[in-house]
């Protein structure tokens, strides 16, 4: 069984892959398969999903996964959706993630195998193209919407002083 | 009909081939973009006024030598493979000048997710973006996706100025992230960035051939001549369907 995580600026989502109609779990048959929303939709299922409940919450999400650091609110939100590991024993599932930095620590905490290979890459690239249409919640134009408020806080906390552009001169 | 730009010189404003960019005929010739910001200039460019069907509507002259895409247009590339509506990722995006231009033409259905790692840049393009609503600034280095994977989607077109060895690499993994299969890339490569030891020519040729072994099929090669020296712009599809 492999899950899949997705992490966007409205939130995080985790997806279920299950093979269906002869669509095996292949890299070339996901590419083939990526682009079509139908057919997509059949082997890619999303499990469940945690939007970010505030501008303030996302910004810090964003900064734990730009520096492949696991937040709370990401390791909650997995323990409560991923199936339960017994202490000592190996998970019968796999986790796709897109940094492997991250990977390793969420290996560590909560004892699941990762893997970030190119089938991961395939299903995340996927998951991007049909992001919108796959969280049902969503309206047109929200995610989008999402990207753009947390693209500028969290560009704005980078370039931290002065965004005014008067510029403290060196000399 | 046009109003006066200049000194009472008349001006009559035509479409360009591409889709969202257009063309003042007078005294000299410029090309343009349609002002989503009427009133306001991004980087000191002159604005022009027409009225279409008593509407007034203002464009920004897109200055080529400021802008590596506005000198491919005026060179005359087959394709831009942006318009209105796309979405695209603009990796080394500066202050926005030309990340600006790209704004204008995919308008508000479109957006452009720009990319820029210096932080002296970045808080001009962050003033622009500002404005401009459909440009997501993203101060971040082009080098690592993988920190703004949050905040970009799949884009239909990638294009890419940052001007560094790795270039070819640098599109390659972006693509790879965010660049849909069948979607295209526009990428301006100066030649004694990547290396300057050899002539410009024999880099082009290199660089293009990283850019196949990346799954970037070159479908176009212009030099950028006589606005920059030793600048070639290469536009090609990625993943091409066969």
């Amino acid at each position: 069984m492999l899950y899949v995580l997705f992490e966007s600026a409205s939130g995080y989502g985790l997806f279920e892959m299950a093979e269906s109609e002869g669509i095996a779990l292949k890299k070339e048959a996901i590419q083939t398969a990526v682009t079509d929303l139908a057919r997509f939709g059949k082997i890619c299922k999303l499990k469940a999903f945690a939007p970010f409940r505030s501008a303030v919450e996302a910004l810090e999400n964003i900064n734990c996964i730009s520096e492949g650091i696991l937040h709370d609110y990401l390791r909650d939100f997995l323990e409560a959706n991923l199936p339960k590991v017994k202490p000592g024993k190996k998970a019968k599932f796999t986790l796709g993630i897109a940094d492997s930095k991250l990977g390793t620590q969420l290996s560590e905490t909560l004892n699941v195998q990762c893997e970030g290979g190119d089938l991961s890459k395939e299903i995340i690239r996927g998951i991007r193209f049909h992001f919108d249409k796959l969280i049902t919640a969503m309206r047109p134009g929200d995610y989008e919407k999402a990207q753009l408020g947390l693209s500028h806080s969290y560009s704005r906390s980078k370039v931290k002083f002065n965004v005014n552009r008067v510029d403290n001169m060196i000399i | 009909a046009g109003k006066p730009m200049g000194r009472g010189a008349k001006v009559v404003v035509e479409p360009h081939r591409f889709k969202g960019v257009f063309v003042a005929r007078g005294k000299d010739d410029a090309l343009l973009t349609k002002n989503s910001t009427p009133g306001e200039s991004v980087y000191g460019e002159k604005r022009i006024s027409t009225e279409i069907d008593g509407e007034k509507v203002e464009y920004r002259v897109w200055n080529p030598f400021r802008s590596k895409l506005g000198a491919a247009v005026l060179g005359g590339v087959d394709n831009l493979y942006m318009e209105p509506g796309s979405k695209v990722l603009y990796l080394g995006a500066a202050s926005g000048t030309s990340v600006s231009h790209v704004s204008d033409i995919v308008g508000p259905e479109g957006c452009v997710y720009a990319v820029e790692f210096s932080h002296r840049s970045g808080r001009d393009l962050l003033n622009c973006a500002k404005k401009r609503t459909n440009i997501i600034p993203i101060i971040e280095d082009a080098r690592h996706p993988h920190k703004y994977r949050m905040l970009v989607g799949m884009v239909d077109c990638v294009f890419a100025d940052v001007a560094q060895p790795d270039q070819a690499r640098i599109v390659g993994i972006n693509a790879q992230n965010f660049l849909k299969t069948g979607g295209h890339f526009v990428i301006s490569i100066k030649a004694n960035c990547i290396d300057s030891t050899v002539e410009a020519e024999k880099v082009f040729a290199s660089e293009v051939q990283k850019l196949r072994e990346m799954d970037l099929k070159p479908e176009e090669q212009l030099t950028l001549e006589p606005y920059e020296r030793d600048h070639a712009v290469v536009i090609g599809t990625y993943r091409k369907q066969k």
